[in-house]
Formats: structure tokens, sequence, C-alpha cells
């Protein structure tokens, strides 16, 4: 037996949480994009999407912030911290690689300062995830050590039942089983079975392609300018990924007054590294290229032992020249073989 | 012999003799639905050229890739119709010389490719100018009469609507081929013309400013509108901006490579009293 929540209950459910003051977020399609976003019915949900455009990181990391107004005056500077709008929320249905993103992330935003924009809204929101029961071509859960049913990241994991009657309850912190308290007498015992999980194709050896990038000798392998030469060098892998998390500063107003932001920004572009003297280090596309794959697989790893990538695919899905890490990571399994 | 294999012919003919240095094409892509944009300099690899109705991205773009003409070496590249135009505006524009490039023409109705004849832009003139006088009478997309119809209001909100989502990923940037600027007025900080963050007025500039620069220069090849990751469909600006310089103009982006660029030619006997 398995505490069950069926799907036809998910409407109390959300009424729960809703008059306990959370507010819930889960997977919609919105103005021809699907993407997490808050609802007041279940029936806005949409579990059919293997993965939503969107990842959850736009919840917290947006791609525009404030950061701080100010005023200059005569003789003093005014200054105005903004903090992000707080209250609890709930994330139903998560995929499993967008909750890892999350988990990913939190030691970069903790490592030097914590970032209290990100972890104020961390400690705020429960991530209930969805075991995936199907994937499309460019899902790799499984090319990056993870897994359709990977608990990283999440609060709770839910596993389908076959015939999309509900899902089997599996609570994994404390912060879940706060927010699955109070829907306690809505779940029920049963031994329904879960339905088969997704099958996802290993694309690459992983391992291999770490080791090919520690080497030194391949950061100047004519193979980055082969796989790069089609890349446009826009930022639509960055912003849909949701383990990418660069940002810029900028203040926004005239001399006098006006908001400093934190703005997404992205290694794809040629700005990310322009020197004012107009040097760039980066200079060009496969440079920036090799940077967004050292950075994940090898950077990243080196400093906080894990890859910044959870496998969700994005990156190759949208890409508009149909390239992505995953093509780039195969090529790099062939050539350490 | 399909087109597919004729081109190899020719692609591995030009290759080999060293009247090209390089052929930009279509090669197969990460399913079976995808194709994606390859670049051949040897005769050996014409096998990866393909073509067929996926194959719908605009590659006029890579043509103007910091080097790849400056040894003035020609260079050969498949194009449909749009692609073609965006030679002849990059040409008047001065970003390219067009001798330097031999097209490898074709068209897709439905799911049937077609070979255009011709290999310097200058002769598929006849095939530009047909497009240009069957345009006011294609037949327009749904939404887009949708929009037509609304009131300024209506469409301020639809728009509002669609910007929402915008990101500021610059996909739609940089998939357009007219998008050559070394540095966009939007990257420029000394002063920031335009906000670079992503919220609603900034994502207005943005979409605005682009709308409007690219004015009597798209093609309507739908690259940026394909490019955009959150489905803002671009493509109906850019029709309506074609639409308006063809009406006021009677100007049609891309008909010859000594075309006059419509916003940024004058003439004396203007009858407007005023310029933008
Ligand atoms: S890999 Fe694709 S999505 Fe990423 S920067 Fe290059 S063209 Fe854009
Ligand atoms: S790098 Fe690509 S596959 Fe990995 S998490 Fe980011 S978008 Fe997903
Ligand atoms: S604006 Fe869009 S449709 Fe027009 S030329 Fe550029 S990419 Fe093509
Ligand atoms: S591609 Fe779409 S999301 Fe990206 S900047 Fe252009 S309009 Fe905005």
């Amino acid at each position: 037996m398995t505490k069950i929540l069926f799907s036809d209950k998910l409407d109390n459910c959300v009424e729960r949480w809703k008059s306990a003051g959370l507010t819930v977020i889960g997977p919609v399609q919105r103005s021809n994009i699907s993407t997490y976003a808050a609802i007041e019915h279940a029936a806005e949900l949409d579990f059919s999407l293997v993965l939503p455009d969107r990842s959850i990181k736009d919840l917290f990391f947006p791609q525009s912030e404030p950061m701080l107004r100010y005023t200059i005056k005569k003789e003093s500077i005014d200054t105005d911290e903004c903090l992000p709008p707080s209250g609890p929320r709930i994330i139903f249905g998560a995929r499993p690689c967008d909750a890892s993103g999350m988990a990913i992330d939190d030691p970069l935003f903790g490592w030097d300062y914590k970032d209290e924009y990100w972890f104020q809204r961390r400690n705020e929101t429960v991530i209930v995830t969805i075991a995936c029961t199907k994937a499309d071509d460019f899902c790799m859960c499984t090319s990056l050590k993870m897994a359709p049913d990977s608990t990283k990241g999440s609060d709770i994991l839910l596993r389908p039942l076959a015939g999309n009657k509900g899902w089997q309850v599996e609570e994994l912190t404390d912060r879940g089983r706060e927010a699955f308290k109070t829907i306690a007498d809505i779940l029920q015992e049963s031994s329904d079975p879960a339905a088969p999980l997704a099958v996802v194709e290993k694309k690459f050896d992983l391992d291999a392609c770490v080791t090919w990038l520690q080497n030194p000798e391949n950061f100047e392998s004519r193979f980055w300018k082969e796989i790069s030469m089609r890349c446009i060098g826009c930022a639509s892998c960055t912003y849909l990924c949701p383990t990418c998390h660069c940002f810029d500063i900028q203040d926004e107003g005239d001399t006098y007054t006006g908001i400093r932001r934190k703005n997404w920004d992205s290694c794809s572009f040629a700005l990310f590294t322009m020197h004012t003297s107009g040097h760039n280090p980066r200079s060009t596309q496969s440079a920036r290229w090799r940077q967004r794959i050292m950075h994940k697989f090898n950077y990243f790893p080196g400093k906080f032992s894990v890859n910044s990538c959870s496998g969700c695919g994005r990156c190759s899905r949208q890409c508009p020249v149909d390239m992505g890490i995953t093509e780039t990571l195969q090529e790099i399994s062939k050539l350490s073989l | 012999m399909s087109i597919e294999e004729q081109y190899r012919t020719r692609a591995k003919e030009l290759l080999s003799g060293g009247a090209v240095k390089m052929v930009i094409g279509y090669g197969k892509g990460s399913n079976a639905k995808r194709r994606r944009p390859i670049f051949i300099s040897s005769a050996d690899e014409v096998e990866r050229l393909v073509l067929d109705d996926a194959c719908i991205t605009n590659l006029s773009g890579y043509l103007v890739s910091e080097g790849l003409l400056s040894d003035e070496k020609r260079v050969a590249v498949f194009l449909r119709p749009e692609g073609i135009r965006a030679i002849n505006i990059l040409a008047a524009e001065s970003q390219l010389d067009a001798e330097q490039i031999v097209i490898f023409g074709f068209d897709v109705a439905g799911n049937e490719v077609t070979a255009l004849k011709g290999i310097n832009v200058e002769e598929f003139s006849d095939i530009i100018d047909s497009i240009k006088e069957g345009a006011p009478e294609a037949a327009e997309e749904e939404l887009f009469e949708k929009i037509e119809k609304m009131s300024p209001q209506e469409r301020f909100s639809f728009w509002q609507k669609e910007f929402a989502k915008c990101i500021k990923c610059y996909a739609c940037r940089q998939a357009c081929p007219m998008c050559y600027c070394r540095r966009c007025i939007v990257d420029s900080n000394q002063p920031q013309w335009v906000n670079t963050s992503s919220h609603t007025l900034g994502n207005f500039e943005w979409n605005i400013v682009r709308a409007f620069h690219l004015s009597g220069r798209c093609v309507e090849c739908g690259n940026c509108d394909r490019a955009c990751p959150v489905n803002i469909p671009l493509r109906l600006i850019n029709h309506r901006m074609a639409e308006e310089v063809l009406g006021a103009f009677d100007h049609f982006a891309g008909t010859s490579k000594t075309q006059e660029p419509v916003l940024a030619s004058f003439k004396k006997d203007d009858s407007e009293t005023f310029i933008l």
C-alpha cells in the first residue's frame, strides 16, 4: 500500500493550499507557450507536456529583477533596497530535471555570499515533482546520470498511476511533508501500480567527456571551431536552461535617479566578455561555445562537485540551428574513444 | 537526377576545381524532421548535403560572418528566393560583394523542391519580380487578418501580451541576415540608448526598434519567427511593415543589388516635409 493522490481530488488540494496562503504554480500552456505559472484551479494544469518550454528557474531567478532604487542628491545618495516579493509557494508538477537544476545551482548562489534573492525564494517554495512517463528525442537525464524519477531538488516525488488516475506520493523533505499535511485527509492508501517510467536512451559517456575536457591539450583543439561553426550566438540555450545562472547588473534611469537591476546574461554573446578597451578575450563564437561546455562540465564540477546540466535537453530542442549540448558531448564522447 | 544529386554534383565540381572555397548548405539534423546548416570545404564531403522540404532556414546570414569573404574567394550557398533577396540587400548595403556569391537556388512548395535557374544574383531578378507582383494578392494568415481588424487598443494589448513573453535572448536578431551590425544599438552602453532589462518597457523598446530597423529590409524569410524560443509571432510584424513599405513607396526589399534602401534614401522632391 502506498499513499495516493487521485487526480479528481487535485482541485481540493489546490483549494487547501490556497487557503493555507500558498501560491499554487504548475505547468500550463498560455499564449502559445508552455511554462510554469500561478493557477487558481487544477483544471488549468497541463500534465500532457513532456516538459514546459520554460524552466522553473524563472521562478527563482527571474530574467530581470530590481535590486535597489537610488536618488543622487547634492551631498548624499539615497538608496532603497528591493527584496523579492515574499510568500510561500508550491510548484505542483515540476519535472525531475527542472527540480534537480535548482539543487545544482544552490552551491553557486551560496558560495562566496548567500544570494538572498535566490535563497528567499528557495526557502519559501515547495517543489512537487512528477516523474516522467514520456520523453522526447531531446531528453537526456540518463546521460547525466539522473533518471525520469530522480528526487534531487524535489520536496515530494509523485509517480503517475496507470491511466492518469493519480499519483503515488513519496515525501522527501520536511518542507514537503509540511505542505502535504494540509491535504493529509485527501490522500488515500491504495495498491494501484505506477505507470512505467519513460525510457530515456543514454546518448553519451559523460565520464569520457569530462576526462577529455579536463585535458589541457584539448582546449585549443580544432574541434571547437568545427562543432560551433553554425552557432549564431543567441541566448536561447542559456535562457531556457534551468542551470545557467549568469547575470549582469545594470543601472536604469537618468543621472540622478534610477533603479539597479539584475538581468540575465549569456556567455554566447560577444559583449559578455568585451573589455572597455575593445579587446575581447573570447573573440570568436567557438571560444564562447567552448566556455559554455567547459563551464558546465569542467569548471563548475571542479568547484562544486556537480555538473551544471540536468539533462532537460532544452538547449538542443530549441536551438534555431539545431546545435546544443547533446551533439557536442556526443562528438566529444566519440573523440575520446 | 534529383535536385539534391544535381546540386551535390555541382558542389563537387566547384570545390574540386577551386571555383569556390566553401559550400554552405543543409545537412541531416538531430532527428528526422530537422535539417541543420553545414559548411563544406572539401569535394569529398558533398554527400553530406541534403536538399528537401525541411530545408527552410535562410542561410544568407552566414555570408557576413567576420572574415569569411575577406580573402575575395567565392562561396556557394543554398538559397530560397527570400535568401536570394537577402543577398541583394546585403550587396546594396555594402556588406558583401555579390560577385563572390555562387547561388544554389531552390524553392519549396508543399513538399516539392524545385531548382531555381541561375548562379549569380542578377539571374534571379525575374523570379523576384514575379514574387513582388504576387505579394499584394498573397493569402494572409488568419491571425494577421484578425489583428488587422482590431482597434488600436485591442492591438496594443495583443502585442503587450506577446512581448511580455520576450526574454531578450536576441535569437531573432542573431538569426536575421539583415541584423549584421557588429554592435547592435541595444548593446551600446555609452550612452545606453535602450534598456537592457527584459521587462515590459524593455521588451517593447527592443521589438519596436527591431521592427523599424527591418522595415523595407526584411525579406520575410521567417528565420526570426522560427528562432524565437517563446513563439512570439514576429512574422506578423514583418509582414505588416513589408506591406506598409510596398504600399507607401512601391518598395519590395531585395529586388536588385543596387536597390536604394528605402529608409536610408532621400529625394529632393519628396512630398513629405518631415523625415523620421
Ligand atoms: S547553440 Fe544554438 S541556442 Fe545556443 S547560442 Fe548557439 S545558436 Fe543560440
Ligand atoms: S545545458 Fe541544456 S540539457 Fe543541460 S540543463 Fe541546460 S538546457 Fe538542459
Ligand atoms: S526580420 Fe526575420 S523574416 Fe525578416 S529578414 Fe530578418 S530573419 Fe528574415
Ligand atoms: S527571439 Fe523572441 S524572446 Fe528572443 S529576443 Fe527575439 S522576440 Fe524576444
